[in-house]
């Protein structure tokens, strides 16, 4: 039922030209838990990320974005649902399948420091993917490797360094340049941002941005920070307890905001201009769990489309 | 008078300084926010005014003055005092909450024993009196169920729900000032909406004022009435909210600014658009 959240025609969004990039449908993905419970991450999501596109999951802790971005790039395994990256289905490819097509997907996560081996030069970090793959060896490899570094805004000479003689930013663009190697088509910055300093954030996401224009890249972007995916998104898909609750275009989800959810999360966030200080009401509430006892589970949500392309769960 | 009044306070670790003659003041009653990035010097002016910088590290303040007014009027220097004086101000006089309340909750002892112990220590009442004043900061802070949550752990609670114990911790003796050290940064948007509410609230109700340490323009925007900037261990521009946000002086401050997505600025635009950096972040 939720398989109309696909990217629109009249969603501004520049996929409209070709099959999409990537399609989730209807997936889903439970942990167990100690007992006999389930945590159900993601329940029944439907998404479409085209090409030249920034799709942003936005949502709190625990909401399952994490877990969506890992099942579309096939680090977790969906229970339910198909995964189509350029019509293939890659849902229960195994991974010497996998491998080839991984090329096309790429992530970078929110701690680049966790992400570097500390022992490894950044140089054959970020050259690593491509001797993996078998796709460059000696001087090829190392002056793709200087390439990659320039791209990104890093010097040849950095190529000998190690993680810690660099500072949080240039750890992340060192990331960047490594999910880059294999040319991919989708990379998934998992709140790949957060961790940074705000004029550092600015600098990256500006990268991000660039890379985008010139190579026609497709992110799937992860964030719990609405004002960084105002800037960055085409689209924007809200998740809340593993389910989308609300997707649209940037100005649908954002100008427009329908679902309950979604607009307690922007009434939430604290706008950088004391001229637009709100009054908010001192509410209390929490998230509830999304652990189920066996046989039992959330209901499945429906969506509405409010607009063409704006779709919005029924409440 | 202002309530605390720093001035040419410098803190070296070695030969590293890490804050370099800083100097502001901050009124009863008002919200200060220090602004900066990572290591700018914003934590350690929060630790040297507690005079927790040099205990068990190897740091030193070599210059200034912390002067703080007490209830009876009188202003002491706090760099003067000695370790046994300090803990009569900690906590009594000034309290201090920060980002993590995991690590700075004991985990081994129900949360409502551990206010109720700030309590016996600071007034010296009893267990019973202790416990029965613990209750009432349940209410004060806003936590719903007081009777089942004061006997549970700090693993039982969501990390809201433990910031408002420590928040409940840091003003059980009726501090005059609350430093809050990045006290929402790790948590969601609505939680942390509903702690700056609360912050706010009790600010109102105990009449404590409170020193905001963040590197988010969003949350001073919403907060505080007067804003710090430090860059690279200096206060490089100081002043009321609304003048730091809409005539900032400092080229520091100018960039800080240009990077700062803002809610509501995309309006309009049919695509997505890079930041236009001021000055020295180009």
């Amino acid at each position: 039922m939720s398989s109309g959240l696909v990217a629109d025609m009249d969603t501004g969004s520049p996929s409209t030209s070709r099959a999409p990039l990537v399609q989730a449908q209807g997936v889903s993905k439970l942990f167990p838990t100690d007992g006999h419970s389930k945590v159900h991450a993601v329940v029944d999501v439907s998404l479409d990320i085209g090409h030249a596109e920034t799709v942003a999951v936005v949502g709190e802790s625990g909401c399952g974005k994490s877990t969506l971005a890992n099942l579309i790039i096939r680090l977790h395994e969906p229970d339910e649902g198909t995964i189509l990256l350029e019509g293939t289905d890659i849902t229960h490819m195994g991974p010497r399948k996998l491998r080839p097509l991984r090329r096309a997907m790429q992530i970078i996560f929110q701690d680049p420091f966790a992400s570097l081996d500390p022992r490894v030069r950044v140089g054959d970090a970020v050259g690593e993917p491509l001797k993996i793959q078998g796709l460059a060896k000696g001087a090829e490899l190392e002056e793709r490797v200087a390439q990659l570094f320039e791209l990104v805004g890093l010097e040849r000479w950095h190529l000998k360094n190690y993680p810690h003689q660099f500072s949080g930013g240039q750890r992340q663009r060192i990331c960047i340049a490594r999910a880059l190697s294999l040319n991919p088509k989708l990379v998934i910055a998992d709140e790949a941002v957060s961790a940074l300093d705000v004029s550092v954030q600015a600098q990256v996401m500006n990268l991000m941005l660039g890379l985008q224009n010139e190579f026609g890249l497709s992110y799937l972007f992860i964030s719990h920070d609405l004002a960084v995916v105002e800037r960055i998104a085409h689209r924007v898909a809200v998740m809340y307890l593993g389910q989308i609750v609300e997707l649209g275009s940037r100005e649908q989800v954002f100008r427009n905001p329908t679902h309950s959810y979604t607009q307690r999360l922007l009434d939430a966030v604290p706008i950088a201009d004391p001229r637009q200080r709100r009054e908010r009401p001192l509410i209390t509430g929490e998230i509830p769990s999304p652990v189920w006892a066996p046989g039992t589970g959330p209901e499945i949500v429906i969506h509405a489309e409010v607009e063409p392309g704006h779709f919005v769960a029924v409440e | 008078m202002p309530l605390l009044s720093v001035s040419d306070l410098t803190v070296t670790f070695d030969d590293f300084t890490a804050i370099d003659s800083v100097g502001f003041a901050i009124d009863a009653r008002e919200t200060l926010a220090v602004v900066g990035e990572s290591g700018s010097g914003k934590s350690v002016t929060a630790l040297s005014i507690m005079r927790l910088v040099e205990l068990g590290t190897r740091a030193k303040i070599t210059s200034g003055r912390i002067d703080f007014e007490m209830a009876d009027g009188s202003v002491v220097d706090l760099r003067t005092l000695s370790e046994p004086q300090m803990q009569g101000i900690r906590g009594n006089h000034i309290s201090m909450v920060f980002q993590e309340p995991l690590t700075s909750l004991n985990p081994v002892y129900p949360v409502g024993e551990q206010i109720a112990e700030a309590l016996r220590i600071h007034e010296g009442i009893n267990k019973k009196a202790s416990l029965a004043r613990a209750r009432d900061m349940f209410d004060l802070v806003r936590i719903p169920e007081a009777e089942k949550r004061i006997g549970q752990y700090p693993h039982e609670m969501s990390g809201g729900m433990r910031q408002r114990i420590m928040i409940a911790i840091a003003l059980c003796c009726g501090p005059r000032l609350l430093i809050a050290d990045e006290p929402t940064t790790a948590l969601d948007v609505t939680i942390q909406a509903q702690i700056l509410g609360l912050i706010k609230q009790l600010q109102v109700e105990t009449g404590t004022a409170v020193m905001l340490i963040t590197h988010d323009m969003g949350v001073v925007a919403e907060v505080a009435d007067r804003v710090v900037v430090m860059n690279k261990a200096r206060v490089v521009e100081q002043g009321d909210v609304d003048q730091i946000f809409h005539s900032p002086q400092d080229p520091y401050t100018q960039a800080l600014l240009s990077a700062v997505p803002r809610l509501g600025s995309m309006a309009g635009k049919d695509a997505p658009e890079p930041f236009h950096l001021a000055g020295s972040l180009e």
